[in-house]
């Protein structure tokens, strides 16, 4: 009886905490560690009571309350947290890729005043207008079309949110490898493209697109028709700008020689000394030997005059503007301030100021020691040259070569333009051909020489493992790709601007009448002198014999 | 003659072409943006014809003729030296050989530039009058 009792009770017992430990198996979990601290962190945020009394100090405003719950009943969880520092990441660099756009779009007015102070006073309307209507010309081109073929291909950028509707490139299957051509989503920005980051890429591309755009107003001037350089502007920002900048920057096969052929990173340009200012200045080089130098410029021996601009105060002032929306160029060149090798937004920074200063030392100094005055045009080339240079190698090189391609930019400003004045016999008003062309080419190069490996822009440059590395600091292969790049600006690009304006020539001519190149643009192109109330000073003697041989013939 | 009323309806008719043709373009896979394609063209090319009509009453600039076939050559050459550099990229394997190649292709395109077409633009340019 004992036995069967004390059986009994173990038999409960064992059913007892059987039943029990189904019990707690079945009971809720208990909270996890980062659950109760974001629970606590979120009941010690303050109040609206303590924010209404106001914050002085800052240190009540931006909290944990300030991060977006997903699920009210749920409450502050981790994922919570993670997804709104993927947002202010991403936040971060769209800021700082618009606010950089922002200035490389000021430095349009840079430009114009640099134009129209290196040319005559009764020309200032219409150069300053070149530059003001380019703006418009390019922006609408690159709108419609330019930046799809563009960038149509060029998802996959973590710094904006990835990109993703950018995924239609058009491709090309040779000798077992594919390169990309051109793109074409993004046409009106509609559609699928309609997009944050896209709108962010599109404003920051499009004032770059301008900036080679406007170049070509400065060799030109004085003697373009408004007509033809409006028509040229447009198929410059819808055409040929994009077509090389797909091949570069838009997934292009440029950018592909290091993939494909194993040629260091491929064409490495940070931020376009090839695509913006290289295009610029080729394309300039095209129009001018096709629209010819202006009345009195070469003698009969070919010798040449020196045709003086009338404000060099707007030329010295409008550099400065140029120097300041560099810093949106380069340093914006990164597509953000987070993540990705960004922090080297500073560096960038850096060596754009460097290279711009050692470019005026060396235009100054060889004009004062060579020529006799610190001219004052050419130091102000020569602070572009060197901008123009480092435009490229800005992102991949150290401050001491910085300061090495400024310098040498510089001094290679003062020899390019007496070439192009003197041998190639081409007028340029402004030097837009030796900045930009020379300077810019120099600055491709200049990649492919000092890139000194210590750059990390996550872990890869177009698509190739690693940090661009130059000739001097051990890769022979990329100043390989580097001069392929300049051998397609100055085969493709000079080529297909000098087609497309050769046609333009044919049907609507670029140059204006000897009569309105005598009498200055302002009146018979824009109606209107850019300084009624000066009184014109007469124009030196070999200007006089010039025109009549002009209007003679 | 310079500026006109004429050279500004041009240059409206060839701003709307270019518009209707990267619409038809963007829309290419449906009907209606082939036809806006075609129109767009059509318009462009209109544009082009009034501009070729317009171009007698600028009057003449003061700018010799170029000769063609001279300008034609430096193209020619301009463009043949990047083919031979793209060629040389496939053909040589090594980075000796692909240097040689870009920098043979390089100065082949810089001749056609800085010699030849210069020579074409100032043959008969107007100093020399």
């Amino acid at each position: 009886m004992r036995n069967s009792r004390f059986a009994l009770c173990i038999c409960a017992m064992t059913v007892v905490l059987l039943a029990g430990a189904r019990v707690v198996a079945h009971a809720d979990p208990a909270p996890s560690a980062t659950a109760s601290e974001l629970k606590d962190a979120a009941a010690k945020a303050p109040t609206t009571a303590t924010l209404q009394a106001g914050d002085p100090g800052g240190t009540a405003t931006g909290t944990i309350s300030d991060v977006p719950v997903g699920d009210a009943k749920a409450g502050l969880t981790l994922g919570d947290v993670a997804n709104q520092v993927g947002q202010n990441k991403i936040g971060v660099n769209f800021t700082w890729t618009l606010v950089c756009g922002f200035l490389v779009m000021f430095m349009q007015a840079g430009f114009a005043m640099v134009e129209a102070g290196l040319c005559r006073v009764k020309n200032a309307n219409h150069t300053y207008m070149m530059n003001f209507f380019v703006y418009g010309c390019g922006l609408f081109a690159y709108w419609i079309l330019g930046f799809a073929i563009q960038m149509g291909g060029a998802a996959g950028n973590g710094n904006l949110g990835g990109l993703q509707p950018l995924a239609s490139e058009h491709t090309l299957s040779l000798f077992g490898k594919t390169w990309g051509l051109f793109g074409q989503s993004g046409m009106f920005l509609s559609g699928h493209t309609y997009d944050v980051g896209v709108m962010v890429i599109f404003l920051f591309q499009m004032v770059f697109m301008d900036t080679a755009l406007t170049i070509v107003t400065g060799a030109c001037a004085e003697r373009w028709k408004f007509l033809t350089f409006s028509v040229s502007s447009v198929l410059m920002g819808a055409l040929t700008y994009p077509l090389f900048a797909n091949w570069a920057w838009g997934g292009g096969w440029l950018s592909q020689l290091g993939t494909n052929l194993g040629l260091g990173h491929g064409y490495a340009d940070f931020a376009g000394s090839g695509v913006v200012h290289a295009v610029g200045g080729l394309s300039a080089l095209a129009v001018a030997l096709i629209i010819g130098p202006r009345i009195g410029k070469y003698n009969r021996d070919g010798s040449p005059n020196a045709i003086i601009g009338h404000d060099i105060s707007a030329v010295l002032i409008g550099c400065f503007i140029l120097a300041f929306g560099w810093f949106g160029f380069n340093p914006g060149s990164t597509l953000g301030a987070s993540g990705a090798g960004c922090l080297r937004i500073g560096s960038v920074a850096v060596n754009t100021m460097l290279a711009g200063c050692t470019g005026t030392f060396g235009a100054l100094l060889y004009m004062w020691s060579l020529k006799g005055k610190p001219d004052a045009s050419m130091s102000g080339n020569g602070l572009l040259a060197g901008l123009v240079a480092i435009t490229a190698p800005s992102g991949f090189v150290n401050p001491t070569a910085s300061a090495i391609i400024g310098f040498i930019a510089g001094v290679l400003v003062c020899v390019s333009v007496s070439f192009v004045e003197n041998t190639l016999k081409v007028d340029d008003p402004v030097g837009a051909i030796s900045v930009h062309g020379a300077g810019g080419l120099w600055g491709v190069i200049s990649v492919g020489l000092f890139a000194d490996g210590t750059s990390n822009y996550g872990g890869a440059w177009n698509g190739v493992n690693g940090s661009v590395t130059g000739l001097f600091y051990g890769d022979a292969s990329q100043l390989i790709a580097q001069l392929i790049g300049v051998s397609t600006l100055v085969g493709f690009v000079f080529a297909f601007t000098f087609a497309m304006n050769w046609v333009l020539d044919i049907v609507l001519g670029h140059r204006v009448s000897a009569e309105s190149e005598i009498a200055g643009l302002d009146l018979p192109e824009m109606g209107q002198l850019g300084y009624p109330e000066f009184v014109f000073a007469p124009e030196p003697e070999y200007l006089m014999a010039a025109k009549k041989v002009a209007l003679a013939s | 003659m310079a500026a006109t009323t004429t050279q500004g309806k041009s240059f409206t008719v060839f701003m709307v072409g270019i518009t209707v043709a990267a619409a038809g373009l963007a829309f290419s896979a449906s009907g209606i943006g082939k036809v806006a394609l075609v129109a767009g063209l059509a318009i462009i090319g209109y544009s082009f014809f009034k501009f070729f009509l317009i171009k007698p009453s600028e009057g003449a600039p003061a700018e010799g003729k170029q000769p063609a076939v001279l300008k034609l050559a430096g193209l020619v050459l301009a463009l043949g030296g990047w083919l031979v550099v793209l060629l040389g990229l496939h053909l040589t394997p090594g980075v000796s050989g692909r240097m040689v190649s870009t920098l043979l292709g390089l100065a082949i395109s810089l001749f056609g530039i800085l010699v030849i077409l210069p020579i074409a633009a100032n043959k008969n340019a107007i100093w020399k009058a």
